[in-house]
């Protein structure tokens, strides 16, 4: 797509280019005008904007794990794994299930269960288990909704994996009831509770499970960055993504790189799942949805198929969601208008998003 | 050869038929006149008389459908026990209308389709009551909701319609007041989930509260279904408000009960309505819940809404008003149409029972002086019920009078 809008673009009058940087200039003009009205009417202190600031960028970290998902995946098959939404949501029960078998267990030494007595193992217990169901759905889901389909248009994989996504919504559903529930967090990591920074004379909260969610969301990124750009293994990853073909002369087993992606977009999609658990607390069948969609605008902003576009582009779609509203002085409600707004735009405008996907030949 | 064996068939399928119709029941006047089933409904014996009722029974709204039509049941199991009507059972058909206001058009259409059911203790939810009225009002089917509380779904063009829960406009006002007068707020923001209920309510709370002189300082709608409003709450920090009024239901409620503090809303009253009533909330908003106000339409305490409480929990596990708080509303709206159904039905000479649709219409629309758990009910223009709700305050994990 991106060579085809460059050739046209190369024609001797580029009206398309014209027009692109007169709307890109007026949009910019609006928004600064909007922006210094809001900041200017002094609605809101430096408090206020630093809650949106980061209430935004834990947001924004979580949808950068799962953004990740959608863009492994696409970086190697070309495909939007829809179901990646609910890939996190298993992720997200298996880390409640954790938590609550722990709360059960009784600690004779302290007295206190096993989740506020051994708080750190706890934590980490949740995570591994999250990662590691999600790991298996997304193991299974490309064996049984995706391989089969290898080689079919493009267009049929995506309708199994909306199939997919609907399927496992409503598995969860029958499976876990329709009802919500809260994740019980050790007793250090309560929601709402954290450190107090004095800012404008008022005080700003910074909880301590949003600090957890951004750190580890950092963390799982760079560590998977350096998988795939430093190690053997990613090697070969790219080698697929690349050239099937190619790979596979090269000695490359091409099936087990494909599911190995699938289970490596699995482990981010349940630690993603985990975070959102610990840090908003309340979870059901339909939770992985909507951040799925959000996540998916993200990839796309950031460039599918490229990871560290991913992560900018969850920041920034968690930054503008939060912020976006209050500055441009409109209903909050229409947050997630703005959101789509902004993949449509790019979709438009930047099609190969903010960063740029690395285009193979294949690719284009 | 086909045509004269169709003529044959033809003729002795007539025959059949008008001997059916000339050897057979001496049934009531209005019933013989118009043996039509969409006038006067026909219960052959060995089938039931059926009340319908439709609800969300799954989904993110199940508590209340499941809770209202649990203690339905039980009022036709009391019946029952009691003998029915001229020794026909009772039956409650219960199906999922989701909430919305395309499956409570559905639920709808299905209930008229079945000939043997002769009344609605329904919807629950506004917007799906509003979508069925039209359709039973068609086959005059007459209401009794346990739990729609928009304002405008009485009156207009209809007069199948019927409630028992105190209208929402009503629980509005006295909300306004109480946050005016009693907890002495000057400065509040509204908060509301877009939909007629939560949206409907908030506008009448706004409209009260400054009526009364008070402050509305932020109107914000949030995204249903979503598990953050940490950004829509820092807003309305900013206006600085003493409290908030939400309305809406318990799932969203929780949410912001819980996202309030890191929004630079810590100590500001959350306020909300009938719709986060109930042990759900607590259980999601966890320690979060300490202090926020909901509305209740539960029943003053009596000693025979002390023996269905105590009935209640034996059965069902959790005490009324637990799960939703219209539980003893569930039971008043079947077992006041039961009562109506009596009055009304007849048993034919032909042993069919036999229950004329307009008359249970009007006996319905005119009930006076029903002794239900929730108190005395006596419609007038399809409200049963004028007193106001009680304002309720989570203290330790549990609802209780401030």
């Amino acid at each position: 797509m991106s060579k085809t809008l460059s050739q046209n673009t190369a024609g001797p009058i580029n009206t398309f280019l014209i027009v692109q940087v007169i709307i890109s200039i007026l949009f910019i003009a609006f928004l600064t005008w909007r922006l210094y009205t809001v900041i200017d009417s002094g609605a809101y202190g430096p408090d206020t904007w630093l809650r949106f600031a980061i209430s935004g960028l834990i947001i924004g970290s979580v949808y950068s794990v799962i953004a990740i998902g959608y863009t492994l995946v696409y970086g190697i098959l070309f495909m939007i794994n829809f179901a990646h939404g609910e890939v996190m949501m298993l992720g997200a029960f298996a880390g409640y299930f954790v938590f609550e078998a722990l709360k059960s267990i009784p600690v004779e030494a302290t007295g206190l269960s096993f989740l506020d007595s051994y708080q750190i193992v706890s934590v980490i217990l949740a995570f591994l288990a999250g990662m590691f169901i999600s790991a298996v759905v997304g193991y299974f889901l490309e064996r049984i909704a995706y391989r089969p389909l290898r080689g079919a248009p493009r267009l049929i994989p995506l309708i199994s994996a909306i199939g997919a996504s609907i399927f496992l919504q409503n598995a969860a559903q029958v499976t876990f009831g329709p009802k919500r529930r809260t994740y019980i967090n050790p007793a250090s990591l309560q929601r709402s509770v954290g450190w107090r920074i004095p800012v404008a004379g008022e005080e700003v909260i910074l909880t301590y499970t949003g600090v957890l969610t951004f750190v580890l969301s950092i963390l799982l990124m760079v560590t998977l960055y350096i998988l795939v750009m430093r190690t053997r293994y990613g090697r070969s990853m790219r080698a697929v993504a690349e050239d099937k073909q190619t790979a596979a002369l090269m000695g490359i087993n091409v099936d087990r790189v494909i599911s190995n992606t699938f289970v490596i977009s699995g482990v981010m999609g349940g630690a993603a799942g985990v975070m959102w658990g610990i840090h908003n607390g309340i979870i059901y069948h339909y939770v992985g949805f909507i951040p799925g969609l959000k996540a998916f605008t993200a990839a796309v902003l950031g460039g599918i198929g490229n990871i560290p576009g991913a992560m900018i582009g969850g920041m920034i779609l968690g930054v503008v969601e939060s912020l976006g509203p209050a500055a441009l002085g409109i209903d909050f409600q229409l947050k997630d208008v703005i959101a789509f707004s902004i993949l449509v735009l790019v979709l438009i405008f930047r099609p190969s998003g903010i960063i740029g996907e690395v285009l193979s030949e294949e690719k284009v | 050869m086909s045509k004269r064996y169709l003529f044959f068939s033809i003729l002795v399928a007539v025959s059949l038929i008008l001997a059916a119709c000339g050897g057979g029941a001496k049934a009531p006047d209005v019933c013989a006149e118009n043996p039509d089933e969409t006038v006067c409904a026909v219960i052959e014996p060995g089938k039931t008389v059926k009340i319908g009722y439709g609800g969300p029974m799954a989904g993110d709204y199940s508590a209340f459908g499941i809770d209202i039509s649990n203690a339905g049941l039980l009022a036709v199991e009391d019946a029952n026990k009691a003998g029915g009507v001229e020794g026909f059972d009772f039956e409650l058909l219960v199906e999922d209308t989701q909430g919305s206001g395309e499956g409570g058009a559905s639920v709808a259409n299905l209930f008229v389709s079945d000939p043997d059911v002769v009344a609605i203790a329904g919807l629950t939810f506004s917007g799906a009551t509003a979508a069925a009225i039209p359709i039973f009002n068609a086959a005059r089917l007459p209401m009794l909701s346990p739990s729609a509380t928009r304002a405008d779904l009485t009156g207009g063009d209809q007069d199948v319609f019927n409630r028992i829960p105190f209208t929402d406009d009503i629980q509005g006002q006295f909300a306004a007041e109480y946050l005016f007068n009693v907890l002495g707020v000057k400065k509040l923001a509204v908060m509301h989930d877009g939909d007629a209920y939560g949206k409907g309510v908030a506008e009448k709370v706004q409209e009260v509260f400054t009526s009364l002189g008070g402050d509305v300082v932020a109107v914000e709608a949030v995204t249903p279904g979503e598990t953050d409003y940490s950004a829509v709450l820092t807003d309305i920090g900013a206006a600085k408000p003493e409290a908030i009024y939400y309305g809406g239901y318990y799932p969203e409620a929780a949410v912001i009960a819980k996202d309030m503090p890191v929004a630079g809303l810590e100590g500001v009253i959350l306020f909300s309505d009938d719709g986060t009533f109930g042990d759900t909330f607590i259980e999601l908003a966890g320690e979060n819940a300490e202090g926020v106000y909901a509305a209740s339409g539960a029943p003053v305490s009596s000693p025979r809404v002390e023996e269905f409480n105590t009935y209640f929990e034996s059965v069902y596990g959790d005490p009324p008003g637990a799960v939703s708080t219209f539980t003893w509303h569930g039971y008043d709206v079947t077992d006041a149409l039961i009562q109506a159904i009596k009055s009304v039905a007849i048993l034919g000479e032909d042993g069919n029972l036999y229950i004329p649709r307009e008359a249970l219409v009007q006996a319905v629309d005119n009930m006076e002086g029903y002794e239900g758990l929730t108190g005395m009910l006596s419609c007038n223009a399809g409200e049963c019920n004028a007193s106001g709700p009680s304002f309720l305050v989570v203290k330790d994990g549990a609802w209780v009078l401030p």
